[in-house]
């Protein structure tokens, strides 16, 4: 077989490294108005009044938008619960609140206008702390905000009306307090995961425009038909007057997921009846979403030798001023707290909480590094406290390949006794280079549950010179998602990469997606793109029939045509023939939906998302520093479509879990966030990543994609600090149970053990 | 965001800035790399109506040797300092230093004198010229004077220097054969928490420390104390002095507790930077009397 990706260079990368790449902030629309955003400068309060007659009045501003202006829409949304309005309407929830909005005929007029504004508030009693917002008499941040079922995910969230619990989630199996007073050993322990922030290199940047035809708006949103939706509820518009356009992102690690600005950017372009632009700061987005914190108390009971006989888990996360997404994020962290462990006995409990703090929102395995923190750490004092290898006590209760995680889930589609035992091979080799500081390993195994809903399609349109376009909402995120589509399209319809254009993203050409997150987007195109190549063969076939008598058995799809037995034609033979004239095309429409492939991914998860990571550390045990200098990291992703861009994606979710390990915390002081800049937030760069970094990516074929892949990309993120946290227990004798792991940290750890 | 609006100069020579800076007094600032400035511009925390760019004034560029001093103009940006080949032989240890600030991004627009002139206690430059003896050359239109670094940086952001003057020059002196300097920071963010210079002097076997913290006050702290109980201790006796007299020391410091981290830990991380420095200065220094 001709290596058909011989030669061809990677879709995007050449556009991106000579600067052609168009990015939203490139888009130039005619007519363009630049938007600024005035935000809120107190936690919570009722808006008094404000005054935009002298920003009115500034020359080159030409409309101002406030909470008065959208009384007649339908003003609040939510992806979850309808809780947050447009702008902000009465009242102040947090911090960087948008409560104005300039349009003018450029960004520095917009901005100079926004001074000029005067907003008068009355302060309310606030709260930023989870457990604070649950205590009798906390100030209540939404009375009753409405669920939405079946809106964005599947199902719908339980607030507890009168309280800040947005969301209540409880599982349970066997009967965790009989096995708790049976256990030979029980571990308690709590565990502190900081908010932490997305940190796209590219800010959230939105343009929209109202015309004859309805609104189009260019998204930076990672879910282009949510965007589109909740579009659609608040201006009353049927979804089909609605386009969304998904240029290159400049990442978006679930920052962009769901829906953020579009609804603001959307009203004010709506107001002022002309194309509107907004771009905001990195400071800006910083105030716009970020990972919910969370605090998890975990109990588990084992027997003498190490088994596990039942396990406890109660999370409590702070969701911010709205709950965006954050319902799902509670199920899933509790979901992923689980661990690929046999346990006979398990609970599982989270409750998420409003507070008056940037929202928070899907990232990078929604919940899955909070809960993956604490059990994995857990783990590892188990096993110091009984006395065993952590390693052998994590193999003693490890699910084989099909074994139930829960047995309402999918079982587990991997062996992850494999992938801990090359985590931990490939460390040996790592540490055998170590000189005369030798370094300490630390193991802890990840696994979380995909919230993929399996509804997806894709357009195919082969036409008459075998150029092939293919027509999808996968938005490039700088993930790599245009690049395996090609490959996945060049596969099916076994035609050369150079022959396969990825279009960009527009909703009004492109059938629906539900969006670019959670691992999903390879293995559901993959599947629709297996879906549309089969009707284009078949389609292929008839009329090879109809043309050529050609027995529909016998057509086969070669380069640049068919073969018919042993006899070429090309695409422009076979369609010339077919229409009478040289031209034409054939469209196809691949659709995954729960029931497709006889209904088999309708069960939750469609896959297991793992990774084991291991890692060699040393201390410097009078200032505190840890320096990570080997990692380790391996999944198994059935089938690495693009190897080199598996592997970037393996490294670059594990440093970026270095970041919530070592450094990274929004900090919040009186109401404020007083860290939220990049030079007072420190994200990992060059001089921390490990001089040693080995990702293996197992190729088992054994998930549901073609080819047997499964989806991957966010896995890597869930190991990295309880592995971390369990070298420094391992080597130095302290075990940190707050994250992050700053130098402070780790020294006053080391000076209270010498204490004692 | 954006800064405010503001007009650009760009004189070419030095008297033509004092003619601006007298003309619109407060209203103007002048900059060069402005890696400082141009933050706090963008963050309105300073507004100026008039910048002045001093890229182009003659007087104050390039990196000159006189006898006992190395002459950094003010408009030498760290990467220069930190590759030239004078001031890696004459004064290496600042070279490293300036090898080590920020970000390459910085370190190629940000200038030693743009960086002492801002003043941000959270800054490595300070302290180790503090302990080599730097002085600050100020210029104005009419006179001009010197001021040591370790009297230059008054507080938080503010500085000795005067409306009307301008760093022309940072001097340096040059290590002698029988000294050397050790410089050590630390932190977890993007700057220092805490820094510490240390010199050691050989004179006929005889050592002399200068000592000078950075980044845990508003300006340099001169480690008098453990100075004194480090002289004329043998190298090989240090480590009985050492950590006692830094402990003592730094336990008195005043410090706050920030991002950077709480005050005793700074406290902390003073001592054991110090004693770091003060082991390699001294071996430094013995290895090159031998």
């Amino acid at each position: 077989m001709t290596d058909l990706h011989a030669h061809t260079p990677i879709s995007d990368h050449l556009e991106k490294v000579t600067g052609r790449a168009e990015f939203i902030s490139d888009v130039v629309v005619p007519g363009m108005l630049h938007g600024k955003i005035l935000r809120s400068t107190v936690p919570h309060g009722i808006i008094k009044k404000i005054d935009t007659s002298a920003a009115l009045a500034m020359p080159g501003v030409v409309a101002v938008l406030t909470g008065a202006d959208v009384a007649q829409l339908n003003n609040h949304w939510g992806p979850s619960l309808k809780d947050r309005p447009l702008i902000a309407i009465d009242r102040v929830r947090y911090v960087g609140e948008p409560v104005a909005m300039v349009a003018a005929e450029d960004e520095r007029t917009a901005e100079e206008a926004l001074e000029l504004i005067d907003v008068e508030y009355e302060l309310l009693p606030y709260v930023t702390g989870a457990e604070e917002a649950l205590a009798e008499g906390a100030p209540v941040i939404h009375a009753k905000p409405e669920a939405l079922k079946d809106f964005y995910f599947k199902g719908e969230a339980k607030p507890v009306p009168g309280t800040n619990i947005f969301q209540k989630y409880a599982y349970e199996h066997g009967d965790v307090e009989k096995a708790f007073a049976g256990a030979d050993r029980c571990f308690e322990g709590r565990f502190e995961f900081p908010m932490v922030f997305h940190y796209a290199m590219e800010p959230h940047c939105v343009i929209a425009s109202f015309h004859n035809e309805g609104l189009t708006l260019w998204s930076c949103g990672q879910s282009p038909t949510a965007v589109q939706k909740v579009l659609s509820r608040v201006f009353e518009m049927p979804l089909a007057r609605i386009r969304i356009i998904s240029p290159y992102v400049g990442g978006g690690f679930g920052g962009k997921a769901s829906v953020k600005i579009d609804p603001l950017v959307a009203a004010l372009a709506w107001k002022v009846r002309r194309p509107v632009r907004v771009c905001l700061s990195i400071s800006e987005t910083m105030l716009t979403a970020r990972r919910l914190s969370a605090t998890v108390d975990v109990k588990t009971g084992v027997r003498n030798d190490g088994t596990i006989v039942a396990k406890s888990v109660r999370i409590l996360m702070n969701g911010g001023a709205y709950a965006d997404t954050g319902p799902a994020i509670a199920v899933k962290a509790a979901n992923r707290a689980i661990g690929p462990y046999r346990i006979p006995n398990l609970k599982l409990e989270s409750v998420a909480v409003y507070t008056n703090t940037v929202p928070g929102a899907a990232f990078r395995s929604i919940g899955g590094p909070q809960a993956v923190w604490a059990s994995e750490s857990q783990m590892d004092e188990i096993a110091s406290a009984l006395d065993i290898d952590p390693v052998e006590l994590r193999s003693r209760n490890i699910l084989r390949c099909g074994e139930h995680v829960r047995p309402d889930l999918r079982p587990i589609d991997v062996e992850m006794a494999e992938a801990m035992d090359i985590a931990l091979k490939e460390m040996t080799k790592l540490q055998s280079l170590d000189a005369d500081a030798k370094t300490f390993g630390g193991t802890a195994l990840g696994i979380s549950d995909p919230g993929i809903m399996p509804v997806a399609s894709v357009l195919m349109r082969l036409k008459i010179d075998g150029s092939v376009a293919v027509v999808s909402n996968s938005v490039e995120i700088g993930q790599g998602v245009r690049e395996v589509l090609r490959k996945l399209a060049s596969e099916q319809l076994n035609q050369p990469m150079h022959a396969i254009e990825v279009l960009t993203p527009d909703t009004a050409i492109a059938p629906f997606d539900w969006g670019t997150a959670a691992s999903r987007s390879s293995l559901m195109m993959g599947l629709a793109i297996e879906d549309a190549a089969k009707d284009i063969r078949k389609q292929i076939a008839d009329i090879a029939a109809i043309v050529f008598s050609a027995e529909p058995s016998a057509v086969r799809l070669c380069e640049g045509g068919v073969m018919i037995g042993n006899e070429k034609k090309t695409f422009n033979e076979l369609l010339h023939s077919y229409y009478g004239i040289d031209s034409g095309e054939i469209v196809a429409l691949g659709r995954v939906s729960p029931h497709s492939n006889g209904g088999r991914l309708a069960q939750a998860p469609l896959f297991w998302e793992t990774a084991a990571g291991r890692c060699g550390i040393i201390a410097d045990v009078e200032t505190g520093e840890v320096k990570v200098k080997h990692y380790v990291s391996v999944a198994d992703v059935g089938r690495a479509l693009n190897r080199a861009g598996a592997e970037g994606q393996d490294e670059g979710a594990s440093i970026m879990g270095l970041g919530h390990t070592l450094s990274e915390e929004l900090i919040y002081e009186d109401g404020q966030p007083i860290n939220a800049t990049m030079i007072d937030y420190h994200v990992p760069t060059i001089d921390e990543v490990p001089e040693n970094f080995v990702t293996v990516l197992i190729e088992s074929g054994t998930g549901p994609g073609p080819g047997g892949m499964r989806g991957m990309g966010e896995g890597a993120i869930l190991p990295v600090a309880p592995a971390i946290a369990n070298a420094l227990a391992t080597g130095y004798g302290i075990r940190i149970r707050e994250l992050p792991i700053t130098p402070e940290r780790v020294w006053r750890a080391l000076r209270d053990k010498r204490k004692v | 965001m954006f800064i405010t609006p503001f007009t650009h100069h760009r004189p070419a020579g030095l008297h033509s800035v004092f003619d601006i800076l007298a003309k619109y007094g407060d209203d103007a600032a002048v900059y060069a790399g402005g890696t400082e400035l141009l933050l706090a511009l963008k963050a309105r925390v300073l507004r100026y109506e008039h910048l002045i760019d001093l890229k182009r004034v003659k007087e104050l560029g390039g990196v000159r040797v006189e006898n006992d001093f190395i002459g950094i103009g003010a408009l030498a940006t760290h990467y220069r300092i930190a590759n030239d080949p004078v001031v890696l032989a004459s004064i290496p240890e600042y070279a490293s230093l300036s090898d080590g600030i920020a970000n390459i991004r910085v370190r190629v627009a940000g200038t030693l004198a743009g960086n002492l002139s801002f003043a941000e206690p959270h800054s490595d430059p300070p302290a180790l010229l503090a302990a080599m003896g730097a002085t600050v050359q100020l210029v104005s239109a009419d006179s001009e004077r010197s001021v040591p670094v370790s009297e230059f940086i008054a507080g938080e952001f503010t500085t000795m220097r005067e409306d009307n003057e301008l760093i022309s020059e940072v001097r340096v002196p040059v290590t002698q054969p029988n000294e050397a300097f050790r410089f050590r920071s630390f932190g977890h963010l993007e700057r220092p928490a805490v820094n510490v210079a240390v010199g050691c002097k050989n004179d006929d076997g005889k050592t002399a420390f200068r000592i000078w913290l950075g980044a845990i006050g508003d300006h340099p702290i001169h480690a008098e104390k453990v100075e004194t109980a480090l002289r004329g201790v043998p190298r090989a006796s240090l480590r009985d002095v050492l950590p006692a007299a830094t402990e003592e020391f730094t336990s008195g410091l005043s410090a706050t507790s920030d991002l950077h981290g709480s005050a005793d830990y700074k406290r902390h991380l003073a001592s054991v930077l110090m004693q770091r420095a003060v082991n390699e200065a001294a071996e430094s220094a013995s290895s090159k009397e031998s």
